[in-house]
């Protein structure tokens, strides 16, 4: 497995998938080295990436963020300003280029908050391919305006009732769609999560964020910044951000997960914080279990943090220190979902808002005139009716 | 020699059986009734499912069958008091554990092999463990040490080439998938069916037994004319859950259904 692609984080990682998967796994892998060397496929990639995604993504200084927190100078990675609002899109056009070129006709995924739905939904729709998005059915309603979207886009969306009816049944199910019609069919799996060599592929495909943010902030300050933060749901802006940033040892690295209502399992989605080693969804990672190895349900005000599982280079940094995962809970985020929107204009999502409020005690602690970039995975849309309800409870 | 290669060895039968259900649903205690009525009927070797939350390799009847069984609180106390309740009933026949690896690796795979085989366990089948895997060769040589079988998966996907290097640690029986897909019952298989069983038998010095989407007798007698054995999951599984809030009846139904299925390979 892996000659030269890591199948494994440390211990983490590898292919715990159904028999009938492994060679769809194989071909992808053995694909994917050789595009991967491949220059007309990455002026591709580049060109699609320019011309339809808008990358790079600018980054932004936050003058008002910076004065209101009183420390480190803040800037943003706007990834919220690509087609269709947010990082997922560089992973969907990614993929589907590697589907096209393996002759597969029809794309799957899954998707929790809707937006690597809507990003595979616009790729299948802009490649003209039959598309199937599985969302949990609890998803549809939190996120109507993504699915609304999506099927708009001429995808098909297939609700996912079982269980919590959240992004982790709604990924079993792709993977069920996946072995049934593998011939056919590549599943574009929408975070660094999966058998390998998926973590390996999305992180690649993301890692146009950390690239492009490190060589810019380096243009234009003459130095490396102090500090970057992004959210961690399966951990794909996140891994991005981080991966071109891991080998500069005086950049500190936080990841900010879905601390939810509380420590209580079953409220909380705090993968790197309370979760044990073990096997989901093809790969060995860490996971929210309960004493017998049967997965506990994630909670998390924002969809696209409602997992489990985290991707295994996640669990893999945890584990060397190398990154700091720290817990968001709702309402922080919520609030600094508020904040953000108000000081700097921009609508941030909400799984994004919990990058923010790790920001705010990071930028506080660096103290002034240091730097800190923030991963601004997705704007917030989406989020808009949800938040307004949320905010109709509080009163 | 294990229980399992024994088994096919004394030539009992042409194919065997080998029925699945799922601990547990509705509950641990009419769990042991269906386990000992379909072992009256005609298992050659039982499946007992463990539930595990997130059954990827799973369709929808087993799914919701490991659903209704987690709404009980689940113990692997529990899991292995039904099993040797079951194995007591009739111990000639050999038991199988059919689960998801996440579950055994958080028991702890020696201590788990050690209650498992205590309580009448001579092998396992795990869905989501491929044999590429240092986890695999690990509780292979555990399994081997305590004379249990690993019995693995191989799909109508599987390359010459994988199912070689599969041999070298896969024991009892080979689980050949008849289709793509999940578990559930199916109208047809796969064209090659026969032809791809027969390579199997070629390249692989275990008994092939086929499942995934058998669910009449028909479809077991005809397969059964080249299979080593026949399994059937879901078909049992829905007979649970059409019937399982009435034990007499279910008990009743699956006698009925497990003899039938016994009778039409024999
Ligand atoms: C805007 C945004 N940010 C972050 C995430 C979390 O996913 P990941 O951790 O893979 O980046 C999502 C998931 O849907 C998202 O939509």
């Amino acid at each position: 497995m892996g000659k030269n692609l890591p199948g494994y984080f440390g211990e983490f990682g590898g292919r715990y998938s159904p028999e009938i998967l492994t060679e769809a796994l194989e071909e992808l892998e053995s694909t994917y080295q050789k595009l991967k060397k491949s220059k007309k496929f990455k002026k591709e990639l580049e060109y699609y990436l320019k011309n339809y995604v808008g990358r790079p993504s600018p980054l932004t200084y936050a003058e008002r963020l910076t004065k209101l927190w009183g420390g480190a100078r803040i800037w943003l990675k706007r990834e919220d300003l690509n087609h269709t609002g947010a990082h997922k899109i560089n992973n969907a056009i990614g993929q589907a280029l590697i589907a096209r070129f393996m002759g597969k006709k029809r794309i799957i995924a899954e998707t929790g908050a809707g937006q690597h739905g809507l990003a595979t939904a616009t790729v299948g729709a802009m490649f003209g391919m039959e598309t199937v998005v599985y969302m949990g059915a609890v998803d549809v309603e939190r996120q109507n305006l993504n699915a609304k979207k999506i099927e708009m886009l001429g995808a098909k969306i297939l609700p996912v009732t079982a269980g919590e009816a959240t992004l982790k049944e709604a990924t079993s199910e792709a993977m069920r769609d996946w072995a049934l019609n593998v011939s056919t069919t590549h599943y574009i799996v929408g975070s660094a999560i999966g058998p390998h060599p998926f973590p390996t592929i999305v992180r690649d495909f993301q890692d146009f964020i950390g690239s492009e943010a490190r060589a810019e902030f380096k243009k234009r300050n003459k130095k490396l910044p102090n500090a970057i933060v992004a959210c961690v749901g399966g951990g794909s802006n996140s891994i991005g951000m981080f991966h071109a940033f891991l080998k500069d040892k005086q950049v500190a690295i936080y990841g900010a997960e879905a601390g939810g209502l509380g420590p209580k399992p079953g409220e909380h989605s705090a993968t790197l914080t309370y979760g044990k080693t073990g096997f989901l969804h093809g790969t060995k990672t860490l996971i929210i279990q309960d004493e017998f190895g049967q997965i506990v349900p994630a909670h998390s005000v924002s969809a696209g943090l409602d997992y489990p599982g985290v991707g295994p280079e996640h669990a893999h940094l945890s584990q060397t220190g190398r990154v700091e995962y720290r817990m968001v809970t709702d309402e922080q985020a919520l609030d600094s979902f508020l904040e953000v929107t108000r000081v700097e204009g921009i609508i941030p999502a909400l799984e994004t808002a919990h990058a923010f409020h790790v920001a705010r005690d990071v930028a506080k602690d660096l103290g002034k005139k240091k730097d800190l970039i923030i991963c601004l995975s997705g704007r917030g849309d989406k989020d808009v009716t949800e938040v307004l309800r949320l905010l109709g409870e509080r009163k | 020699m294990s229980k399992i290669k024994s088994l096919f060895e004394s030539g009992s039968f042409k194919s065997a059986f080998i029925p699945y259900f799922t601990l547990g649903d509705p509950n641990y205690h009419d769990s042991i009734e269906f386990g000992k009525t379909i072992l009256d009927n005609g298992a050659d070797i039982l499946e007992l499912g463990i539930p595990f939350s997130d059954p990827v390799a799973d369709g929808p009847v087993i799914q919701r069958a490991a659903a209704r069984s987690l709404k009980n609180r689940f113990s692997f106390d529990e899991i292995f008091r039904v099993t040797k309740a079951i194995h007591d009933h009739k111990p000639e026949t050999p038991l199988v554990y059919l689960t998801y690896f996440n579950p055994i690796y958080h028991c702890g795979i020696t201590k788990f092999l050690d209650r498992a085989k205590e309580s009448g366990i001579v092998g396992l089948v795990i869905p989501d463990l491929p044999f590429d895997t240092e986890e695999s060769e690990t509780l292979f040589r555990e399994l081997k040490v305590r004379d249990m079988d690993l019995i693995h998966l191989v799909t109508p996907a599987s390359e010459k080439k994988r199912i070689q290097a599969l041999s070298k640690t896969s024991s009892g029986f080979i689980y050949y998938v008849t289709s793509f897909g999940v578990t559930g019952e199916r109208r047809e298989f796969s064209v090659d069916l026969k032809e791809r069983i027969k390579f199997l038998k070629d390249t692989i010095r275990l008994p092939i037994c086929a499942g995934f989407g058998i669910s009449t007798p028909e479809q077991a007698n005809q397969i059964s004319q080249y299979a080593d054995g026949i399994i059937i999951g879901s078909a049992i599984q829905r007979v649970i859950e059409e019937n399982g809030s009435d034990k007499t009846k279910t008990v009743t139904a699956l006698a009925d259904y497990i003899s039938k299925i016994r009778a039409s390979i024999s």
